[in-house]
């Protein structure tokens, strides 16, 4: 199975871009051969869908990339180093990069894992994505959909 | 006695939000001591208003990540009470047998990946994993459990999409809920395993008492999880009830300088929620399994040392399963089928209050006539423990200088006092930050 996963708060505006993503696929049965699924703001239940039978991940999130607001990258976690200012793992404000180190250490099978991550331009309290990341969603929906079917 | 103490608990680790413990000793003399909380207000009850009844709760439910099954009920219920929608028996059940999903996944990570690091003495779970590697395992295996639990019910586990005004959106198989039950059966072994880990560390849990009044819904059919009145029971052990309907009388909500977070008291200067305060009110409804562990352990009500509510989770795990074993036999015996949704009679204010894992959920919602909200207001237990949280370390640290203990030992005793609230603070944003690497 491939799944995308939508990480974020669904209250904090641009931080709800990767549910957004997720909930449009399902809702519009966009879903080919992959299946979307929202994580909200408990990313350890990652852990859940790292399964021997698990063939890809593409998880969305908004991600502090030090780009202009709206702008996207595709990469993988080995690709970078977390600059989050988090000491210890915690439940809800984690670290998705720590939660994959964590399934590694417990033996749990790492599938390929991509992150769609999108610099946000907003995160205080609203229910709106910002003008910015509001005017590409399309953009990003199609990137996310070639992510996760490509190779298959 | 310690007489010169400087503790500063800067975004306390471990919990759910930030909160920070400051206390400042000089000569012998507490000079502060607050449980602060800095977290930004989040306005959801502004971002309803002028929303549709249908959308309200999937609105709400993102208040929280942990408990959004929890605020997911509590808006329903609101909402049905205000549009006088009256839901089936089998509804009934099923929203119970979800609400016992959301405890025992909330209980499992609570008491393994928040509390046991302490009793380990370990900073978080991650040392543990080669020490302790199977009890890492069979946490995650009772996560698993609870997640996919609460997803066959809801739709998914946080912000379930299944379950809506006046019923089920989408209802799981007859063979799904057999294999649910099944899975509730094979989990004792790993529930034992707990008990067992628990009794291995339990006299690492500090002896603190302070006595104070425990709020819970209660009802005299069932053990409150889903439903019931406002009830509290004080320290001599009276129990007064009243309508959730009355919930603001209860709640009483106020301001301190050093919490952005409301603060709340009924009868005495604070009052508990959460799990020991259900223990408290409603233990003869446990299930008998429960009672049977609670015994063993030689817990009984009413305890007042705050760092047994890990303790009561614990006990709250096997009632959640066994009373789901029985949830769904009868689900099943009584014609299990998918119903249509119960729709609204009238407009007007409602409330609805649940029983999340860290106590009593309050949703109050108006509706005009064309169904829309006009207005909301959510209090949620985290909020209603604040100002006991307060009196405990006012109560706990003159106990621990006059024990001479030094700094550190204080910090952590602190620190796990907070803790065992398992307090969820707020749902603060968790993007990730990160650099290219060259």
């Amino acid at each position: 199975m491939r799944y995308i996963i939508g990480l974020g708060s669904y209250s904090q505006a641009d931080d709800s871009i990767g549910l957004r993503i997720v909930e449009h696929i399902a809702q519009n049965g966009l879903e080919r051969g992959f299946e979307a699924v929202s994580l909200a703001d408990e990313g350890m239940r990652l852990l859940f869908y790292l399964n021997r039978g698990t063939e890809k991940i593409l998880l969305v999130d908004a991600v502090d990339l030090g780009l202009p607001p709206g702008e996207y990258r595709l990469f993988k976690p080995e690709e970078v180093e977390s600059r989050k200012e988090l000491k210890r793992l915690t439940t809800h404000e984690s670290d998705i990069l720590a939660i994959l180190r964590f399934a590694a250490s417990l033996g749990h099978s790492i599938p390929p894992v991509t992150i769609l991550g999108i610099q946000p331009a907003d995160l205080g309290p609203g229910l709106e994505l910002s003008p910015a990341l509001q005017a590409r969603f399309d953009t990003y929906l199609r990137v996310a959909l070639e992510e996760v079917i490509k190779g298959g | 006695m310690t007489q010169n103490l400087s503790i500063n608990v800067h975004h306390l680790t471990r919990v759910e939000g930030h909160g920070n413990i400051v206390v400042d000793v000089k000569n012998g003399k507490i000079e502060k001591m607050q449980w602060q909380v800095p977290e930004a207000p989040r306005f959801f009850e502004a971002m309803v208003r002028g929303r549709h009844y249908t959308e309200v709760a999937r609105i709400t439910s993102r208040i929280c990540g942990i408990c959004s099954i929890g605020h997911t009920l509590a808006s329903v219920k609101a909402t049905e009470n205000a549009l006088g929608i009256q839901i089936s028996p089998q509804t009934y059940k099923l929203r119970t047998l979800i609400k016992h999903a959301e405890n025992f996944d909330s209980h499992v990570l609570h008491i393994y990946f928040l509390v046991a690091p302490d009793l380990f003495s370990a900073p978080s779970v991650f040392p543990l994993v080669p020490t302790h590697t199977e009890v890492v395992v069979r946490a995650l295996r009772m996560k698993r459990l609870g997640h996919e639990w609460g997803s066959l019910l809801g739709g998914r586990t946080t912000h379930p999409n299944r379950v809506i005004p006046g019923g089920f959106a989408e209802y799981p198989t007859e063979a799904e809920l057999r294999n649910l039950r099944q899975r509730l059966v094979d989990v004792q072994p790993d529930i034992d395993a707990t008990i067992q880990t628990v009794l291995s560390v339990a006299d690492k849990l500090p002896s603190f008492e302070r006595p104070t009044e425990y709020m819970a819904l209660s009802s005299d059919k069932e053990y409150s999880l889903y439903d019931g009145v406002i009830q509290t029971v004080m320290p001599d052990g009276t129990k007064q009830r009243w309508p959730v309907s009355q919930y603001k009388s209860c709640t009483n909500e106020y301001v301190v300088p050093q919490s952005t977070a409301k603060y709340t008291k009924n009868k005495m200067g604070s009052y508990m929620a959460g799990a020991l305060a259900r223990f408290n009110n409603n233990y003869a409804q446990l299930h008998p399994e429960a009672k049977k562990l609670a015994e063993a352990l030689k817990f009984k009500p009413l305890c007042f040392n705050p760092y047994m509510n890990s303790v009561a989770q614990l006990v709250e795990i096997v009632h959640s399963v066994k009373d789901s074993i029985r949830l769904i036999d009868e689900v099943l015996g009584a014609g299990y089928k998918p119903e249509e949704l119960a729709k609204p009679t009238k407009h007007g204010q409602g409330q609805g209050g649940v029983e999340v894992p860290r106590g009593i959920l309050f949703h109050d919602y108006g509706y005009d006539k064309d169904l829309m909200c006009t207005g909301g207001n959510c209090i949620i237990p985290t909020n209603q423990n604040h100002a006991n949280i307060q009196l405990d370390l006012e109560a706990l640290v003159p106990k621990l200088l006059a024990a001479d203990k030094d700094e550190k030992s204080i910090e952590l005793g602190l620190e796990m006092l907070v803790r065992a609230y398992d307090p969820c603070i707020s749902c603060s944003t968790h993007y990730l930050k990160v650099e290219f690497k060259r």
